[in-house]
């Protein structure tokens, strides 16, 4: 058995090579996710090679893919059901907090 | 090991046309998806239906498939066990991941699948004698640790199955266990990479990375949102009413005393600043407050609570009219 180093991508975040690889994509996915806003970059105005990205952006790009491949979403639909399903999932946790449903 | 029917997994016929099969798979990806499905076995149909839809949406796969099951209703045991497919059953197919299947799913797949598939289904097995340089793929896995291991940190044993590459250079899937340490601090929905733990690399090149998404098991006690912890801290009506210091436990350990306010109510929120999960932005601990009412079981209870009505009258449905 290995004993095996981490990583926690928070403090190390990803490329956009590195963030495309994760999710078994080219590179230039990755920026189209940033151009319809499913992924938000720190600095937009410097070049793609300086952006980086942490666990919620490979959530997001994670679940923009299964939308894309289980459902044939386009990116525009992809990014209007991940802001429902994170306001969904903010208001059960909301309701969880004050003890309803 | 059990004989999977993937053609009644997804409810087609088995002359299904590919229309047919995209149609059922999103339906029933629909039903199970864990942000609307009330069912409790979501997470396992799920799993059974996406190892379905990647045999069948696959023509090579598909063939292969179609031509054990018939080998197998020829000749199966009649209860239907499986045990290996024969030898030579898959010659002349070639299972390629194709491009839009996106991070790789296989490891969750059942031991049937792997036993048909597992070592011709992963990432970029390649056809015929040229030889070709490609990094390994990453691989996706989640973890579930406790609490307290995401509070301190921790070295947590996890199994998972992989592919490696054999002598002879053929791909092949085993039982790996890696001793994976878990920095304190982590919280849901984090993505732990373990360099070097992912698919194989080819012709040399290094192999992709392992990715674990963490996920922390439910706490009798605690309740996580984000950074933030909540704690419901039962009070009795006598400390709501007048006010009182209680003492409560700490996630971290140990105890803190706290201030209840005079006139508290059920539902209130007390906050203790950075006492939830810890990081650059420490989480606070919140105390939901519950009124925890002294039964009335005694004589003495029972008259001290009459007395309390006659101090103190009370209508608590007054806006309701009644």
């Amino acid at each position: 058995m290995r004993t095996v180093t981490t990583t926690v991508l928070d403090s190390a975040p990803l490329t956009v090579r590195e963030l495309a690889r994760a999710v078994g994509a080219e590179d230039q996915w990755v920026l189209r996710l940033v151009e319809v806003e499913i992924l938000h970059v720190d600095t937009p105005t410097e070049p793609p090679e300086r952006w980086h990205f942490r666990s919620a952006d490979l959530q997001r790009a994670l679940a923009t893919r299964r939308l894309e491949r289980d459902f044939g979403a386009n990116l525009d639909t992809a990014a209007l059901i991940l802001d429902l399903q994170s306001e969904l999932r903010r208001v059960r946790a909301l309701m969880a907090a004050h003890g309803v449903g | 090991m059990e004989f999977k029917d993937y053609y009644s997994a997804l409810g087609v016929a088995r002359d299904a046309g590919d229309d047919d099969i995209r149609k059922a798979y999103r339906k029933l990806a629909r039903k199970y998806h864990p942000d609307v499905s009330k069912e409790a076995d979501a997470d396992a149909k799920m799993r059974e239906v996406n190892e379905a839809r990647d045999v069948l949406s696959d023509k090579e796969k598909r063939a292969a498939y179609d031509q054990l099951a018939d080998h197998v209703a020829r000749g199966g045991s009649p209860d239907g066990g499986f045990r290996q497919p024969p030898p030579g059953w898959d010659e002349g197919f070639e299972f390629r991941r194709g491009p839009a299947q996106g991070p790789a799913d296989h490891a969750d797949f059942s031991e049937f699948f792997s036993s048909i598939f597992g070592n011709r289904g992963g990432a970029g097995q390649r056809g015929g004698a040229a030889p070709y340089r490609e990094r390994g793929e990453d691989h996706h896995a989640a973890i579930e640790i406790s609490l307290e291991d995401a509070l301190h940190g921790a070295e947590r044993q996890l199994s998972l199955r992989a592919q490696e590459i054999d002598a002879q250079g053929r791909p092949h899937l085993v039982n790996r266990t890696l001793d994976v340490k878990i920095p304190a601090g982590v919280r849901p929905g984090q993505y732990i990479r373990l360099a070097g733990q992912g698919l194989p690399g080819h012709g040399g090149e290094a192999a992709g990375d392992l990715y674990l998404e963490v996920r922390i098991a439910p706490h009798k006690l605690y309740r996580i949102e984000g950074h933030d912890l909540y704690l419901t801290l039962p009070v009795t009506p006598t400390e709501a009413a007048l006010g009182a210091q209680v003492t409560v436990p700490t996630p971290a350990g140990g105890h803190v005393d706290v201030t209840i306010p005079k006139g508290a109510r059920g539902g209130m929120k007390l906050r203790i600043k950075e006492r939830g999960l810890p990081g650059k932005t420490p989480g606070h601990l919140y105390l939901l407050l519950e009124i925890a009412l002294p039964p009335a079981d005694t004589d003495a209870a029972r008259a001290a609570y009459e007395q309390l009505a006659k101090a103190a009258p009370f209508n608590p449905r007054l806006h309701l009219g009644a």
